[in-house]
């Protein structure tokens, strides 16, 4: 090992090293989408209860204005373009197939974008204050979880956290949105970062960055050098590049050395943990008390004609973001929200873009599962794999002959699916879905227990 | 609208995956198998192309005709049943009639791997079953009668040499092995180059140790097993006063770089191999000095085997986490 990969942080065993397949969007900059003629806005995109709208059909809205409130665990929506409202119904949903969803369709006479001046205090704000910005901006967890980010920050503030972990490892595949961003707004993701971390009650911040991407890791140790506001250090992590290195779990213990238990969060160690996407939407919140009207994301993939990184609307059609990075080549097969590793494929491009969906990746070829897949062969590549330790194979041979309940001796209940061991198998089976299986199966069990 | 727009294939996760397969890598182990076999066949004449030949063949229809009749996927591409055939061959003596090769592949895949439900659900190594059912059917052919080799350039070999280095090792001692081996070219050049009697495959260890040396490059077998054998084989023969001898002999090699390792047949996690190993080792030793056989390692991987997936329970991954209690 050499002086060079032994001063990075990682996270202990397992993990793979998938292709990076990153070069076709990373020297690219952030490219803005025109204004679409239409957005849907789909009242559910994020983990809580859907928003509730508060405008009615026909009516002018402007860029910025709310047009749902949040209620008790959600987040609000707000216009991501000025137009006109058409009614709630049912429509395409990325996830969920069919969703109750707002829709406007662009018209210029609803007037220009609403203006976000600064708040001069905004270094100063009182917790509540700063909570409700965040809450009424409707930041959701922008690395894909889709949490509500108040939400987040209050449970942090309830445990006790000491330390902010900002995520800027980027491990999966293909992706570039966050690198991109952090080259384009180091300074707004240092300054978001100490303001969650006075939120959370956080005494310290380290940044994780994955150290394929030296220019980033260059600029954020710039703007945390030149911050103003002392009170709180901030400290860039440069970390191997290696999937997970960004789930949470892993990356806690490379830049903190906490072990975060089993089936536990990172606060249960006293670690927040945070996308730097995410942060610059809360200092866009706290500042300006700008809501969250874009998602960048990474359009790639061989699929692609042109690979970009695209800021645009949240609710755009993602058959206009594939239209404006040249539309799709005829052998484009599967087309995946997220990043390969943990991403969903999607069936249709007639779908709108949400607030979690940080990449689009159109592949080509044949899916791992198409062409069936072979008996364990007890190779062991799996359990090298697993980050955790977990017996991927054992869980998948129980599965396959419907002993799920005897898996929980061999970690079903600790798997987060990133998938390292599906990756990794000769015999192509599905190991994490043999995981997802036994998981439900065990928790089925275990409420019917505690209900009886 | 939506009639207008293509419509994708819908996979689960993760969308990608390596290169790797389970038929890569068995044709890897076939592939790094055939400089062992053509000089077996160079090395001991006509009737080694014969063995093994016969040998796989029995193998690849035995397999191909019992899928057909439980109405499964043909699944002779993946290589395994030729690899099974091609282990079985380099295991036996090059003097053996090739139907009764073809009838002990025939044992190997049908009673050694299909009647388990196939590739990945056998408990025993399907090649050393089979020849250990050869063992038990024709001991004759087995033990005696061994293929003398080729003169050594131009040099003959002693034309009486019919048994093996570690036959002559049991009945007459280590002066007699020795003396059988050495001439003409030297001990050591006669066990690593393969100029002595033997089994097709394992006379010439370094063409073996090439084979094994490129699974390990390729990642396809690590060396825990092959050295915790290798230890046990030394610690159990190191009262003889000739470990070297038995590291250097036999199928010695062959059983530790490509049976042992055997993924189906054994253990997965790093520290159950080296149990495996080392017991496999340990085994060797004491058949080869103790018991009925010259040569061990057949029976000592086959009685492992039936451990290996207790070895996997006993000797779990460490988890990074346990629930429930913060570092």
């Amino acid at each position: 090992m050499t002086t060079a990969t032994s001063s990075l942080h990682t996270f202990g065993r397992g993990g793979i090293h998938p292709g990076p397949h990153k070069e076709a969007t990373a020297s690219r900059e952030i490219e803005d989408l025109p204004t679409p003629s239409e957005v849907v806005l789909p009242l559910l995109q994020h983990l809580g209860e859907p928003a509730e709208p508060c405008v009615k059909k026909g009516e002018m809205v402007r860029r910025g204005q709310k047009i749902a409130e949040g209620g008790k665990t959600g987040v609000p929506l707000h216009a991501p373009i000025s137009g006109k409202i058409k009614p709630v119904d049912k429509r395409p949903h990325p996830t969920m197939a069919i969703a109750m969803s707002l829709a406007i369709g662009a018209n210029v006479d609803a007037g220009p974008e609403l203006e976000f001046p600064e708040d001069p205090e905004w270094r100063n704000l009182p917790l509540e204050e700063s909570l409700s910005r965040v809450r009424e901006a409707g930041i959701v967890g922008l690395g894909g979880a889709a949490f509500p980010t108040w939400r987040k920050l209050e449970f942090a503030r309830a445990a006790k956290v000491d330390l902010l972990v900002m995520n800027g490892a980027e491990c999966e595949p293909y992706l570039t949105s966050d690198y991109r961003v952090m080259l384009a707004y180091p300074t707004e993701i240092v300054e978001g970062s100490v303001l969650i971390a006075k939120i959370a009650g956080a005494k310290k911040v380290l940044i994780g960055v994955e150290s394929d991407k030296p220019d980033a890791i260059e600029a954020i140790g710039k703007a945390a050098a030149a911050l103003t506001d002392r009170s709180i250090p901030v400290e860039v992590v440069p970390c191997v590049a290696r999937y997970p290195q960004g789930a949470e779990k892993q990356l806690v213990f490379a830049v903190s050395g906490r072990t975060v238990p089993a089936r536990q969060l990172p606060s249960a160690v006293g670690v927040l943990v945070q996308n730097v996407a995410t942060a610059q939407a809360v200092y866009d919140a706290l500042r300006y008390r700008k809501p969250l009207l874009d998602r960048i994301l990474t359009v790639t993939g061989p699929g692609i004609v042109q690979p970009r990184n695209v800021r645009a609307p949240l609710g755009a059609s993602l058959a206009d973001i594939v239209e404006f990075c040249g539309g799709i080549k005829p052998e484009t097969h599967r087309m995946v929200a997220g990043g390969p590793m943990m991403g969903r494929s999607l069936p249709r491009l007639d779908v709108p873009l949400i607030k979690g969906m940080n990449g689009l990746v159109m592949l080509t070829g044949r899916g791992p599962l198409e062409d069936g897949f072979g008996a364990c062969i007890r190779c062991g590549r799996c359990l090298d794999a697993c980050p955790l330790g977990l017996e991927p194979d054992q869980v998948s041979v129980r599965v396959e002959v419907g002993r799920t309940l005897d898996c929980e001796p061999h970690g079903a209940l600790d798997c987060y699916e990133c998938g390292c061991c599906s990756y990794v198998c000769p015999s192509s089976r599905p190991l994490v879905q043999f995981m997802q299986v036994a998981k439900s199966a065990l928790r089925r069990a275990a409420a019917t227990r505690s209900a009886s | 609208m939506s009639e207008t727009h293509p419509t994708f294939v819908l996979s689960p996760g993760p969308h990608l995956h390596t290169e790797e397969s389970t038929s890569k890598i068995m044709w890897w182990v076939n592939g790094s198998l055939a400089p062992a076999a053509l000089w077996g066949v160079f090395v001991f004449g006509i009737n080694a192309a014969f063995v093994i030949l016969a040998s796989i063949a029995g193998a690849v229809l035995t397999e191909f005709v019992s899928q057909k009749a439980l109405g499964r996927r043909p699944t002779l591409m993946d290589g395994s049943a030729v690899c099974t055939g091609l282990l079985l061959a380099l295991t036996v003596n090059p003097n053996l009639p090739a139907w009764q090769a073809f009838l002990g592949s025939m044992f190997a895949i049908g009673l050694g791997k299909m009647i388990f439900g196939g590739l990945g659900f056998n408990l025993f190594n399907p090649a050393l079953l089979g020849r250990a059912f050869l063992m038990a059917t024709f001991p004759l052919n087995m033990t005696s009668g061994w293929a003398t080799p080729r003169p050594w350039f131009g040099v003959p070999l002693d034309a009486v040499t019919t048994a093996t280095p570690l036959a002559v090792l049991k009945e007459q001692g280590f002066e007699a092995a020795v003396k059988l081996v050495s001439s003409p070219v030297g001990l050591w050049n006669a066990l690593a180059l393969g100029f002595r009697p033997g089994s097709i495959g394992e006379v010439s260890l370094l063409l073996v140790a090439i084979g094994g040396a490129a699974l390990l490059a390729r990642r396809i077998i690590t060396l825990a097993i092959p050295l915790s054998v290798l230890a046990g084989v030394a610690l159990s023969t190191l009262h003889t006063g000739v470990p070297m001898l038995h590291l250097m002999s036999g199928g010695f090699w062959i059983g530790a770089f490509y049976m042992a390792t055997d993924y189906v047949t054994s253990p997965s996690t790093t520290r159950a191999q080296i149990a495996f190993g080392l017991m496999i080792g340990l085994l060797t030793g004491m058949i080869r000095v103790y018991g009925g056989y010259p040569e061990g390692i057949c029976y000592a991987i086959l009685i492992a085997n039936a451990m290996a997936p207790a070895l996997d329970l006993w000797f779990r991954p460490k988890r990074t986490a346990i629930a429930g209690s913060p570092s």
